[in-house]
């Protein structure tokens, strides 16, 4: 409560002198264990602002949202850790001006939050190097170490049969704040890269391509994962891509905004085992 | 994935095998093709459907379908032609396609111009670039039974010369006696040779002031063109009532039932397209 | 005098039906979603929960669905047209709201041209619908002036009686009468009352909505920016929704040969109206959902004297940003 009252003064102090149009927050939801995005642009609406435990939706993405930014204005927007690794690889994929963003950091434990020190991703360098070193330890979920016991043509079977549920309805990459591209591969159809049918062929195709755009630049917030409507695990691929990009090429992303895109950049001394 | 096939159902979403019996260039990546029907009991139909200002759904195996609307009169149902400009995927295979390959056509789909009730009266045709096509359903529709109208206009512009369509017909039109056209091209459009004029339609329109007397008329063109063109005509004395035009929207179905057509609470492929410039109004201007 | 259906005789039920050459179709809880899907045994239905996760839709109107298999030759072209495979079904356990859905599009897919696709289907399967003794927090259906007994698109509806003994039968249609005569060994007659339906209370106020909706100055109010601007755009509201029915029609395969399918579309997506040219009609998230909320109060009711939402909550109670009908429709009593 103390931390929610506290970031309620600072976003009014912070709108008033005209540091931000605006700040993006949580505010209750259509049940007492639901958030709501807010957008708060008024004193009024900061009253709306919620900071709690079941604030989780990573909300970065609505940054990219077209215009939001090109004023050159600043904008706030409260985030957790990886949610600040987001800001940064936007950064470095030149989608935002780090310069336009004040980070109301928290995170929690429990049902206590807490609130991070400092405003621009840069202040968080450190904290984010410490979660790099040591990741916050979370439960192993049974349905994990059931995955990560198969073996490949198992592992095949088990993700065909869990995507022959998808209903191609988008809410993963729409949920996603890495999936700004104002196009998306599925929908070119000069050629038709990805089929748009919503069978197994088509939902495998659509998962696998999603994952691989994913991978070096998935921060695990989990709004994939929570936006499914079919409860597809689609946070267990991409904890798997991210663990496969930091063994295979030393880079846990969105560390800073100016850290190289792992897909996009070469190394002399990468590793090249995944050439056949 | 088990799936049967059966044959005995009628399946409204089967379109017709059509021939390419003739093609032609109209304009920098715009062509004509005249198709005619393979299965004489799809052409029973057409024939016995098809009236000026319907549309049709042109396609290719493996690509997908267009809609766009059957540019021929309803008087030479024989055949089909269409003219498209080559932009997506299935214009693309469209254009791609020779004389004597393939193609489908589902429809004739929608409403139509009421002709019927235009006998007796004037006609002023107003188009602009590529939408032409619709608008010459209905002057053909009209000229092959000329008897039964009273004076017939043409204005028609295009961006440039070479962006005008149906040149050989505008030829035509400009030497028969009982019809006046109007040509224009935008300002920086025309050619050292170019005989008529220069200037945007609503400009070229009000110049030729044609009289809203017992007048009936039909616009074709871009949104902008149309846009200005209703003020134009207002200003002329036209009533929205007299005055139709035909709207395009994106469709899948043609039939009503995968709802991406509607403007407001109207299916442009099941009420539409040809409407009335009243009831053009009456719909939220930001969905068109 | 009322005829009553012992839960003990389910097993029964589905058994006699199957061997009548009925698929048995229910609500059933899959590992990780629940769904309408078929069942062997009487024990496989879930009959307890509020209402499934997906809707009764899909076994309409799937989202892929094959329609035709082309052959391009030398000179000709041969298709084939795909029919889904022909079997009778019942349909036991459904929600008032899905039975509803079905009945709500029914015109939609009815009107001059038929669409043999959904109405195939739909002479095919008897619905058997169970009255809602529970609900939760997303329930709309009295909001709608539907309830939690309601018989529309129903065959035959079933009241439960307490500690979970069975249903009270009410047999509304003669498709519905025929399906129970195949069972009616295993009915007894009785005066048992069977247990009230739950109260749902009321969301916001329809007739002020629609009224709200049809008024042309409301089409370009700031409303509609503000209610969406968290609309992330995905489909998930639509393609669960009982009665949303858009859809796309795309090839798969090559020159030669391959599939046209129907596929599920949404009213959410940009696509969905853009235009060859780069014109959209609806080119913000905000006119998309306008059209979404427009289309289901104000036009198809205008079309089809009905409106198109039968108050299952799956759009507000899946959405990931906590959007939905009932928040709108909410907000615009309001206005």
């Amino acid at each position: 409560m103390i931390t929610q009252e506290k970031y309620r003064t600072t976003v009014k102090e912070l709108l008033a002198n005209g540091t931000i149009k605006m700040a993006i927050g949580y505010r209750p939801g259509s049940t007492s264990d639901r958030r709501r995005p807010l957008f708060i642009r008024t004193s009024e609406e900061a009253d709306q602002l919620v900071l709690d435990s079941t604030c989780i939706t990573n909300l970065s993405g609505y940054l990219v949202a077209e215009g939001l930014l090109s004023d050159e204005k600043r904008v706030g927007i409260f985030l957790r850790p990886e949610g600040i690794r987001s800001i940064n690889i936007l950064a470095a994929e030149y989608q935002l001006n780090v310069d336009q963003i004040v980070i109301f950091g928290f995170d929690s434990t429990g049902r206590e939050v807490r609130p991070l020190q400092g405003q621009t991703t840069s202040d968080f360098s450190a904290l984010l190097s410490e979660i790099r070193e040591n990741p916050p330890l979370t439960t192993k979920e049974p349905l994990l170490e059931r995955i990560e016991k198969m073996n490949a043509k198992e592992r095949f079977d088990f993700w065909q049969q869990e995507f022959s549920r998808c209903i191609k309805c988008y809410a993963c990459r729409q949920a996603c704040p890495m999936c700004y591209c104002r196009r998306c591969i599925v929908d070119s159809n000069q050629p038709q890269w990805v089929n748009t049918s919503s069978h197994t062929l088509g939902n495998f195709e659509w998962n696998v391509v999603r994952a691989f755009h994913l991978s070096g630049r998935c921060v695990q917030c989990g709004n994939c994962d929570r936006a499914c409507p079919v409860n597809i695990p689609l946070r267990f691929i991409n904890q798997r891509m991210a663990k496969e990009v930091v063994d295979g090429f030393d880079h846990f992303a969105g560390l800073s905004p100016t850290q190289e895109p792992v897909l996009a950049s070469f190394k002399k001394d990468d590793t090249e085992t995944f050439i056949l | 994935m088990t799936e049967t096939i059966h044959n005995a159902q009628p399946n409204i979403y089967k379109p017709a095998i059509m021939k390419i019996v003739a093609r032609h260039d109209e304009a920098p990546g715009v062509r004509t093709m005249r198709l005619e029907f393979q299965n004489p009991a799809d052409h029973e139909q057409f024939k016995k459907t098809f009236r000026t200002g319907m549309f049709g759904l042109y396609g290719v195996y493996g690509e997908g379908e267009s809609t766009f609307c059957v540019a021929s009169p309803e008087t030479r149902n024989e055949y089909i032609e269409c003219t498209f400009r080559q932009s997506g995927r299935v214009t693309s295979a469209l254009a791609n396609a020779d004389v004597g390959d393939l193609v489908t056509f589902r429809g004739p789909y929608g409403n139509r111009f009421p002709i019927e009730e235009f006998h007796g009266k004037n006609l002023l045709f107003i188009s602009g670039g590529i939408a032409l096509p619709p608008t010459r359903s209905v002057i053909w529709s009209c000229l092959d039974q000329r008897e039964k109208f009273g004076k017939v206009t043409i204005v028609y512009g295009a961006r440039t010369v070479a962006d005008l369509v149906y040149k050989h017909e505008l030829d035509e039109w400009q030497k028969r006696a009982d019809v006046d056209l109007v040509l224009t091209v935008d300002p920086g459009g025309e050619s050292p040779d170019w005989k008529y004029r220069v200037g945007f339609v609503p400009t070229v329109l009000e110049e030729a002031a044609p009289s809203p007397d017992n007048c009936i008329a039909v616009i074709c063109g871009p949104p902008i063109m149309i846009k200005f063109t209703l003020i134009s005509l207002k200003k002329l004395g036209f009533d929205e009532k007299n005055v139709y035009t035909t709207l395009e929207n994106r469709m899948k179905c043609g039939v009503g039932k995968c709802g991406r057509c509607n403007v407001g609470s109207v299916y442009v492929c099941k009420e539409g397209p040809v409407f009335t410039a009243e009831e053009v109004s009456r719909m939220p201007a930001a969905d068109l | 005098m009322t005829r009553i259906l012992f839960s003990d005789k389910l097993d029964n039920c589905v058994a006699k039906w199957r061997s009548a050459g009925l698929t048995v179709i229910g609500p059933v809880q899959g590992e990780s979603l629940s769904s309408y899907a078929t069942v062997e045994k009487g024990t496989d239905l879930h009959l307890g929960m509020v209402l499934p996760d997906r809707s009764l839709k899909e076994l309409f109107f799937p989202q892929t669905e094959p329609m035709l298999r082309y052959t391009i030759k030398k000179n000709e072209i041969e298709t084939a047209d795909f029919t889904p495979p022909s079997a009778q079904r019942i349909i036991f356990g459904a929600r008032p709201c899905d039975a509803s859905g079905l009945a709500i599009d029914d015109p939609l897919f009815g009107w001059d041209y038929k669409d043999e696709y959904w109405f195939q289907r739909r002479n095919e399967s008897v619905i058997v619908t169970i009255a809602c003794t529970k609900a939760d927090d997303f329930c709309l259906c009295t909001s709608l002036k539907l309830a939690p007994d309601s018989t529309k698109g129903t065959d035959v509806l079933l009241r439960p009686l307490d500690k979970n003994r069975g249903w009270l039968v009410e047999e509304l249609t003669d498709r519905g009468r025929e399906a129970f005569a195949i069972i009616s060994e295993y009915l007894q007659e009785s005066s048992e009352t069977a247990l009230p339906t739950v109260e749902v209370p009321e969301k916001f106020n329809l007739d002020a909505c629609v009224a709200w909706l049809q008024n042309p100055e409301n089409f370009d109010s700031k409303f509609w920016k503000e209610i969406s601007m968290r609309c992330i755009g995905c489909a998930s509201c639509t393609y669960l929704c009982p009665t949303c029915h858009c859809f796309d029609i795309q090839d798969e395969g090559d020159t030669y040969s391959g599939i046209r399918r129907k596929n599920w579309d949404s009213c959410s997506f940009a696509l969905f109206t853009m235009h060859t040219s780069g014109h959209n009609p609806r080119s913000t998230q905000s006119a998309r959902w306008r059209q979404r909320i427009m289309h289901k109060f104000n036009y198809f009711p205008g079309k089809f004297s009905v409106n198109s939402c039968s108050g299952c909550g799956r759009c507000s109670r899946q959405c990931p940003v906590d959007m939905g009908i009932t928040e709108t429709l909410q907000e615009i009593s309001k206005l």
